[in-house]
C-alpha cells in the first residue's frame, strides 16, 4: 500500500522533470545518471523548490500538496541529507543538531549524539571531523527533527567503498529502529543493489519506472538501465526458419522459437559473454556467434576480471573468471574476439526499450 | 545658502575630529543594515529590474564626487518636497554625503559574502522547519559577517575621507559641517601646514587600520 504519493511537473529552464512516485514506509532508491533529475525531485518533495504546475503530494494520508494548496518545507515534516551534508561550519556537532530539534526538548541532542556514537564530538567543528563522522552528524541532525520522511541525496558518495558500506548498514539499522521511510538517491549501483526494498528509475527528468530487485532476473534488461550489461540495437530477421539478429556491426544467431521480425534492442548480460581464445574451438552452442572488437579497458576485481570492449562504435561490459583472464594475453588497445550464446540474448520488448524515456 | 563656502579659518581640529565622529555614530549602523540588506537580496534573490537596482546602488562608486554632489544638491534643493526639509548644508546632509559614496562598498563585501553560502546550507535549514528569519539570523548572516565587516571597515574609511560630495551639499561650516578632511583643506588654504598634517595623519591611521582589519577578516575566513 502507498503511503507517499507524488505526481507533478516541474519546468526549469530547458529541463523537464516529470514525477510519478508511490512508495511505501520502507527505504526507496532513487537511481539514475548525474543530471537525470535526482535531486531535483528531492527538493520537490522537501518544499524547497515549488513545482512550476500543479500536482499532487500526499504523504501517510496528509495532503502537501494539491491544487490551491502548497505547504511550505517548514511545516512538511520531511528532513532532508545533502549530497554536501550541509553542516553549518560555525556551529559545533552539539549545536548542528540541536539546531534541527523544534519542540525545546533538548534530550532529543545527547539521545542522536549517543546513538550516532558522537557524544565525545559533541564539542567538535565539523572541519575537525572525519568524513564518515560527518555523515553521522548529517544523519543524526536529520533524525533529530522527528521527520515522517527522510530524503537522503547520495548522502555517501564522497566515502571510501568500506565506509560506504559500513554507513549503508548503519542506515538500515536506523530505518528499522526508528520506522521513518527513507528516499535515497544514488547513481551507484552497488548502494541500489545494497539498500533497495524499492527501485525507482529516473532519466532524462522523467520518473516513472519502479523495478523490484528481488524479481529481477539476471537477463532482465532493466539491468541495463541500472549500468549493467548491454543493450544493442537492431533487426530481428527469420530467413528460412533461421532466426538471427542483425545490427550494423555483427549478427547474432537466436533460437528458432524466435518469430518476430523488424527493428527490436536486445539485452545481453556482462557474464553471459564469452572470450574466444584463438587456439581452442568456439563451442558449437554459441551457433557462431562472434564479433570481433578492442579491449578500451580491463581490471581485475575479486574473482572476476572485467573488461570494456569496443564494438563499432558501441562499448560492451564483459565480465568472466580473473583466473581464465591469466591465461590470456590481452592488453588494453589489443584485439579480441567474443561470443555469445543464442540463448543468453534477450529480446526486449518495444514498451521496455526505453525505460524511464519517452 | 548664505553660509556656503570656505570659511577664513577659525574651526579647531577637535570640533572637526566631532562632527566626523557623529557622521560615523549615524552612518555606521546605517551601512550595515542597508549593505547587509542590499547585498543580501542581491546575492540571494532573484526579480525583475534586479540589474537596474544593482547599477543604481554601485552607481556612487562609478560617479565622480562632483556630480554625485551636484544631483544630490539638485535632488535636496530643487524638488520642492525635499527643499522643504530643510537638508542641505546642515549635519544630516554631511551624513548622507558620507554614507552615499560608501554604502557600495558595504553592499559589494556583503554580497560577495552571502553569494559564497552554499545554498544547502540555507536549504537544510529551511527543511528544519526554520523561518526565513531564523534561516538569515543563524546561518546566513554568522557565515557572511566576516565580509560585512570587512566591507563596514572599507566603507567607515571611505565616509570619513569624503570631501567632494560633502561639500557639494553640506558646505564648510565650521563647527555644523566640517569634517576632518575638509578641515584639512580649509588650513591649506590659510597656509597651515601643521594642523592639517596632524588631521591628515588621524584619517591616514584610521585608512591604515581599516585596511588591516579586512586583511585580518580576510585570514580568518
Amino acid at each position: 500500500m502507498s503511503w507517499l504519493k507524488a505526481s507533478f511537473k516541474h519546468e526549469e529552464g530547458d529541463f523537464s522533470l516529470s514525477l510519478a512516485l508511490s512508495t511505501g514506509r520502507d527505504i526507496s532508491v532513487l537511481f539514475g545518471p548525474s543530471g537525470a533529475g535526482k535531486s531535483m525531485t528531492l527538493k520537490l518533495l522537501c518544499g524547497l523548490k515549488r513545482p512550476s504546475s500543479e500536482g499532487i503530494f500526499t504523504m501517510g494520508g496528509r495532503v502537501i500538496q494539491e491544487p490551491g494548496r502548497w505547504v511550505k518545507p517548514r511545516d512538511r515534516s520531511i528532513a532532508m541529507v545533502f549530497q554536501d551534508l550541509a553542516l553549518f561550519p560555525h556551529m559545533t556537532v552539539e549545536e548542528n543538531v540541536s539546531f534541527a530539534i523544534s519542540d525545546g526538548d533538548s534530550s532529543k541532542c545527547s539521545r542522536w549524539l549517543n546513538r550516532m556514537g558522537l557524544e565525545s564530538k559533541a564539542k567538535e567543528m565539523p572541519h575537525n571531523l572525519s568524513g564518515g563522522q560527518r555523515q553521522r552528524v548529517a544523519l543524526a541532525r536529520a533524525l533529530a527533527s522527528s521527520p515522517e520522511l527522510l530524503l537522503l541525496d547520495e548522502p555517501f558518495s564522497a566515502l571510501d567503498t568500506p565506509l560506504r558500506r559500513s554507513l549503508r548498514r548503519e542506515l538500515k539499522e536506523l530505518h528499522r529502529e526508528t520506522g521513518i521511510p527513507m528516499i535515497y538517491v544514488t547513481h551507484q549501483m552497488e548502494d541500489v543493489c545494497a539498500m533497495g526494498d524499492r527501485v525507482f528509475l529516473i532519466n532524462n527528468g522523467k520518473l516513472s519506472g519502479e523495478v523490484d530487485l528481488k524479481k529481477l532476473t539476471s537477463s532482465d534488461s532493466s539491468w541495463h538501465h541500472l549500468g549493467w550489461g548491454n543493450m544493442v540495437d537492431g533487426d530481428l530477421i527469420k530467413d528460412g526458419g533461421v532466426a538471427s539478429f542483425s545490427w550494423r556491426w555483427g549478427r547474432f544467431y537466436l533460437p528458432p522459437s524466435i518469430h518476430e521480425e523488424g527493428p527490436v534492442s536486445v539485452f545481453i548480460p556482462s557474464d553471459r559473454i564469452s572470450i574466444v581464445y584463438p587456439s581452442i574451438p568456439l563451442d558449437p552452442a554459441f551457433s557462431g556467434n562472434k564479433v570481433n572488437g578492442r579491449v578500451v579497458e580491463r581490471y581485475i576485481m575479486g574473482r572476476m576480471c572485467h573488461m570494456q570492449v569496443e564494438i563499432g562504435e558501441q562499448l560492451w561490459q564483459v565480465e568472466f573468471p580473473s583466473t581464465s583472464y591469466e591465461s590470456l594475453d590481452k592488453e588494453e588497445g589489443s584485439d579480441i574476439t567474443i561470443a555469445v550464446r543464442p540463448v543468453d540474448i534477450s529480446i526486449i520488448p518495444k514498451d521496455r526499450r526505453n525505460f524511464g524515456e519517452d | 545658502m548664505g553660509e556656503v563656502g570656505l570659511p577664513p579659518g577659525g574651526a579647531t581640529l577637535t570640533q572637526a575630529i566631532l562632527i566626523s565622529l557623529k557622521i560615523l555614530v549615524v552612518d555606521v549602523p546605517l551601512m550595515l543594515i542597508l549593505g547587509t540588506g542590499a547585498g543580501w537580496l542581491l546575492a540571494k534573490r532573484e526579480f525583475r529590474g534586479k540589474d537596474l537596482l544593482e547599477t543604481f546602488l554601485m552607481l556612487p562608486v562609478a560617479l565622480p564626487p562632483a556630480v554625485l554632489g551636484l544631483y544630490l544638491l539638485m535632488f535636496f534643493g530643487k524638488i520642492p518636497f525635499f527643499r522643504s526639509m530643510g537638508l542641505l548644508f546642515s549635519f544630516p546632509a554631511a551624513a548622507l554625503a558620507a554614507l552615499i559614496p560608501a554604502l557600495p562598498m558595504v553592499i559589494s563585501s556583503a554580497r560577495t559574502g552571502f553569494q559564497a553560502i552554499p545554498t544547502s546550507l540555507e536549504d537544510a535549514a529551511r527543511s528544519m522547519g526554520k523561518s526565513e528569519i531564523t534561516v538569515f539570523r543563524r546561518i546566513s548572516f554568522p557565515l557572511a559577517k566576516r565580509h560585512v565587516m570587512a566591507g563596514l571597515a572599507l566603507g567607515t574609511a571611505r565616509a570619513l575621507g569624503d570631501f567632494g560630495v560633502t561639500l557639494m551639499i553640506a558646505g564648510n561650516i565650521p563647527g555644523r559641517t566640517q569634517t576632518l578632511p575638509l578641515y584639512i583643506y580649509g588650513q591649506v588654504e590659510t597656509l597651515e601646514f601643521a594642523k592639517a598634517n596632524v588631521a591628515a595623519a588621524i584619517l591616514a591611521a584610521i585608512g591604515i587600520l581599516s585596511l588591516r582589519f579586512v586583511r585580518m577578516m580576510e585570514a580568518n575566513r
